[in-house]
């Protein structure tokens, strides 16, 4: 074939497409067709646009124009002759991967549509965990041209023993929503398979383009090299004029008081109803699951009318109720859904009118992504209405707003090392055809996260697999995967290849249980530990109802309706982000800045000013620190900023290092802008003993003793257990056999500090802990800066606007030297106290 | 050493003692429930890496109990293994080494869910099929009640959660004295807790290590 012939042909084939696009009303964007040209030079590369900007075109137009071109040149293998059940097997040629499992669903169906209408034979299927049988036997006899599927999914596809031959053909991978799977494990897991199905591709001379789409980032270039690997290259495509984005307050119509502290902002209940009674359908975004819950609540005791069009989703709901919520949203059926980040991403509701977001989103990027969810027209803004829950939130949406105007977004930080994830993938590459040691080296190394893996951390994650761990003899009979007389690593046993398979993935449900209607019927899961401390006949609100608690069995909570005030609402482990650098730097700038123009700066005034009068407002050059001795004890308030996860080490850090001074038992508390130490009575300290106190010598030391890292350690194994197989998820609904396997993460824990401390899993936590829990270099950041700043520290009157909610979050973090036995006695006398 | 308390129960006074077990002296008799043996063993033929660190502790923490109350026998509430593993199995060899070091007590076992592949001759033990009535105790594995009886049980490994507001929390087994019934806590180190919502007028003491502590009854757990 000739090149100019084939010229012609995809000529051809564009002007198909463009006429599909001029017979909607629409003309290719012009990031689309650079999209197409890059694919057509056989480039990769990263998609930069919103949702709703054409993204999935654009990077679904390369394959489809290539193929449409390629059927022009050789129409006979067009709608084979049937052979068995009427389909011939095809190669796969085009991987669409998406986080979303709800996704999906959408984007097969998107895409499927357009290579119909193009008249392309291409047959797309979609695999998921939601995958019934048919539709995978269909897929594995060959059926598929193009697949949809997510990361968890082709990890287990690469699990099975035909995977080279299944992704021989593949000729590209896109990536939907790239940024939400970055600086995850699941990120991790996607950058394994996708380094294995480039040796796939290599080893049968071809090459694989690999294209991710991603939503706005402070780091889009590194986006792209996690996305590529260490040997990639390619290119950013950006949507040109991206939709513009105004971020509108719901402030009170008075300038009534505002609440000093309170991060559940049901006190401007009047204006979000105005709000909602002004269009025709509403998100409203909360930040936590039971903030969800309690604004539902509240909301439904006033939605008398229509009371079905008022809706909750959040992550813990069941499937098939989020899938109701999610299909009225689409239809228009509902007027207003209360939800979590579960509907942060993903299908587009066209019909949405509305986003409204209760307190700060703590992150540009994210009230961005929340932004995007509503209508657009083209041309036009999407705005979202920010309702301030307390006087410094009115800051913080302000400082969002100018952050934003400067293009300051966050970035997401890939993560690097993970031992857990290796060792699962290769469990994984064992069972799907086995691999040879080096060869698999090669390829980890080929990806961002394990370019620089050492070959002693290689040698202890073979072990890990291979032999159990590091100490010889100490694991009789273990076995997952062995050497075949090739030399090849592989798995023998179906037994270790069923139970891998079902523990393929990275998400780690902490110890859920179903809850279900007694008369049958799922509503969702919640933490074991919450539902433990409920007895038959409690009431509690979950899903949007007053439930009563009638038993517990085989993981599953029955429950009934009940009526009247509900005891607890369910709280879920890892709820709240710290706010981020990036938002917390914009809002200092605010806070000092005379003359507001910005409406929520107006609101905040009046607060400021007291601050100012009692003690100070500091600049971004200045770090303020307030001491206040009250009668309930003296107190030490710091401000630097930085977000609750550093301030949780620093103040830690601060008051161990206080005790070093007088010994005493402190005790500390926390939030996004500040940190306080109180005490009985406080050492006498100037500016300059302070600035001692937050010096970066021995940091790590000081760290270590002023926290319990073991105990946090401890808890992070959890997941790293579950990840690297050694221990498997107590799921609802998991058979009998299944359980007989379950050994808590925290014995096991226990066991190899006791046998194994060099472990490489501990170390992975204790690493993890350091720098994911503790914000290590945030924290280090933040003490080198108050280093350059200028140390305020006053002594106020009495407690400021600033010190206040600090104040309030009450005494917490008890910080003292006594054992742990002491500490259990305390916790059960205060079981008496509360009998 | 690790602590005991001595509390009345039926009438009858027994020790509880924090290596996880019952001692009633009025008949000689050391009650230990849900040891699992054999567990770190069947997690690692089914690719589990576990260290061989469990049946060693659990074997010198019964040594220990022998030594200081000095039974006539020791009686298995179920759950004396885990499951079915290798004949040749390493912890069978340390099982059967301590069953020679103490050739003179008599060593019983109700059978547990967990035994249904239990060889207990071959450990040295004696089977009982369901449930034993010794008045005023009935010694089972499932705590249902019993009208023969107070039921002395295990399975369900009850345990309580400890928490305190920026502390990690504490998981803590117990032992659960109720009105018909009372269950001990799991004797295996390698077995998991499950969190008990005591009534009001239950007893519930909890193992902290080598100390006993006992709960409020009836509290409810601070959120």
């Amino acid at each position: 074939m000739s090149v100019a012939q084939d010229d012609a042909r995809y000529s051809a084939a564009l002007l198909q497409i463009e006429s599909w696009f001029i017979g909607r009303g629409w003309t290719p964007a012009d990031f689309q067709r650079e999209v197409w040209k890059h694919w057509r030079a056989g480039r990769s590369g990263l998609i930069h646009a919103p949702t709703g900007s054409g993204k999935t075109l654009a990077a679904w137009g390369g394959p489809v124009l290539a193929a449409l071109a390629r059927q022009a040149a050789d129409p006979t293998p067009a709608l084979p002759p049937p052979k068995r059940r009427g389909v011939s097997p095809r190669p796969l040629r085009v991987l669409w991967v998406t986080p979303l499992r709800a996704l999906a669903a959408d984007t097969h169906a998107n895409i499927a549509q357009f290579a119909q209408d193009l008249g392309l034979n291409w047959r797309v299927l979609r695999r998921t965990g939601d995958s019934g049988s048919a539709e995978r036997a269909r897929l594995a006899r060959g059926e598929a041209d193009a697949l949809v599927t997510t990361p968890e999914s082709l990890s287990l596809m690469l699990s099975y023993a035909d995977a080279s031959e299944r992704f021989a053909a593949l000729q590209a991978v896109i990536v939907d929503e790239w940024h939400e799977l970055l600086g995850s494990k699941r990120g991790v897991l996607l950058e394994l398979a996708l380094a294995r199905l480039r040796g796939i591709a290599t080893a049968g001379g071809g090459a694989l383009r690999l294209w991710g789409v991603s939503a706005t980032l402070g780091n889009l270039d590194g986006a792209l090299d996690t996305l590529l690997g260490a040997s990639g290259r390619g290119v950013i495509v950006h949507a040109k004029t991206p939709r513009a984005t105004e971020i509108r307050s719901l402030l009170p119509a008075t300038t009534a008081r505002f609440p000093w502290a309170g991060h559940l902002g049901l006190s401007q209940l009047p204006q979000v109803l105005d709000a909602l009674a002004a269009v025709r359908s509403t998100l409203l975004f909360t930040n936590t699951r039971a903030q969800a819950e309690l604004w539902h609540q509240a909301l439904t005791a006033v939605w008398t009318h229509e009371p079905e069009t008022l809706a909750l989703h959040h992550g813990s709901l069941d499937r098939v109720l989020r899938q109701r919520v999610e299909n009225g949203l689409r239809d228009g059926a509902l007027r207003c859904v209360v939800a979590t980040s579960s509907l942060d991403l993903g299908v587009d509701f066209a019909s949405v009118d509305q986003v409204i977001q209760i307190g700060s989103p703590k992150g540009i990027a994210r009230l961005l992504q929340r932004a995007g969810r509503s209508r657009h027209r083209p041309g036009e803004a999407s705005t979202v209405l920010c309702v301030p829950t307390h006087n410094l939130e009115l800051v913080e949406i302000a400082a969002a707003r100018r952050a934003l105007a400067q293009g300051r977004i966050e970035s997401r930080l890939p993560l690097r090392g993970c031992i857990d994830v290796l060792a699962q993938h290769l469990v994984t590459r064992a069972l799907g055809g086995g691999f040879e040691p080096a060869q698999a080296l090669a390829e980890a190394r080929d990806t961002h996260a394990y370019c620089d893996l050492g070959a002693s951390d290689w040698a202890a994650t073979l072990q890990l697999i291979a032999q159990g761990g590091a100490r010889l003899g100490a694991y009789p009979d273990f076995r997952k995967v062995v050497a075949a007389e090739d030399g090849r690593l592989v798995v023998d046993s179906k037994r270790i290849a069923h139970l891998h398979r079902l523990s393929i993935g990275t998400i780690v449900a902490d110890g859920q249980i179903g809850v279900r209607w007694m008369q049958g019927g799922a509503l969702g899961h919640i933490e074991e530990t919450f539902l433990a401390r409920l007895k038959p006949g409690d009431r509690f609100l979950f899903a949007g109802r007053t439930l009563e608690l009638v038993r517990i069995r085989d993981l599953t909570a029955y429950v009934r309706s009940a009526r009247g005030k509900p005891g607890a609402v369910p709280r879920w482990m890892g709820g709240r982000m710290p706010l981020s650098s990036e938002l917390a730097g914009a809002m200092q700038e605010m806070l000092t800045e005379c003359a507001p123009v910005e409406p929520e700066m107006r609101l905040a005034q009046p607060m400021l000013d007291l601050q100012r009068a009692l003690s100070r407002v500091p600049a971004p050059a200045e770090l303020l620190a307030e001491r206040v001795d009250a009668r309930d004890g003296e107190h030490l308030f710091v401000y630097p900023f930085a977000g609750r996860h550093a301030h949780e080490g620093l103040a830690a850090l601060l008051a161990f290092r206080l005790a070093k001074l007088a010994p005493a038992s402190f005790s500390y508390a926390v939030n996004d802008y500040g940190l306080v130490v109180s005490g009985r009575s406080l050492p006498e300290l100037n500016a300059a003993a302070l600035g001692n106190l937050l010096s970066t010598a021995q940091l790590a030391e000081d760290l270590a003793g002023s926290l319990n890292l073991a105990e946090l350690a401890r808890r992070k194994f959890r997941e790293i257990a579950r990840v690297a197989g050694l221990v498997f998820q107590g799921l609802p609904g998991r058979s009998k056999s299944m359980r007989q396997l379950t050994a808590s993460s925290t014995l096991l824990f226990d066991v190899l500090t006791e046998h194994e401390p060099e472990h490489v899993l501990l170390r992975q936590a204790r690493e993890e802990v350091l720098h994911g829990e503790l914000d290590f270099e945030r924290l280090q950041a933040t003490l080198q800066r108050s280093a350059r700043q200028s140390l305020h520290l006053l002594r106020p009157a009495r407690l400021t606007p600033f010190a206040f909610p600090l104040w309030a979050e009450g005494i917490r973090g008890q910080l003292s030297s006594e054992d742990w036995l002491i500490r259990v006695r305390r916790m059960a006398e205060r079981l008496e106290a509360g009998a | 050493m690790s602590e005991t308390l001595a509390v009345d129960v039926a009438g009858e006074r027994v020790l509880l003692d924090a290596a996880r077990a019952v001692y009633w002296p009025a008949r000689g008799v050391l009650l230990i429930a849900d040891a699992h043996f054999g567990k770190a063993q069947l997690l690692r033929e089914s690719g589990i890496a576990l260290p061989e660190a469990d049946t060693g502790g659990d074997l010198a923490r019964l040594d220990d109990l022998i030594a200081r109350h000095r039974p006539q026998q020791l009686l298995v509430l179920g759950d004396l293994v885990h499951g079915r593993t290798s004949a040749n199995a390493q912890w069978i060899a340390a099982f059967a080494q301590w069953r020679g070091r103490h050739t003179s007590l008599h060593c019983s076992v109700v059978r547990g869910n967990h035994d249904r592949h239990l060889d207990a001759g071959g450990l040295g033990f004696e089977s009982i099929a369901a449930s034993q009535f010794e008045p005023p105790f009935v010694f089972a594995h499932e705590p249902h009640p019993d009208p023969r009886g107070y039921v002395l049980a295990g399975h369900i490994h009850p345990g309580v959660v400890l928490r305190e507001r920026h502390a990690p929390k504490a998981r803590l087994p117990v032992f659960w004295l109720r009105d018909a019934s009372a269950v001990l806590p799991a004797f295996g180190r390698l077995t998991g807790l499950w969190p008990v919502a005591p009534g009001p007028g239950d007893r519930v003491i909890a193992v902290a290590r080598d100390r006993l502590i006992r709960l409020p009854a009836g509290a409810r757990q601070p959120a």
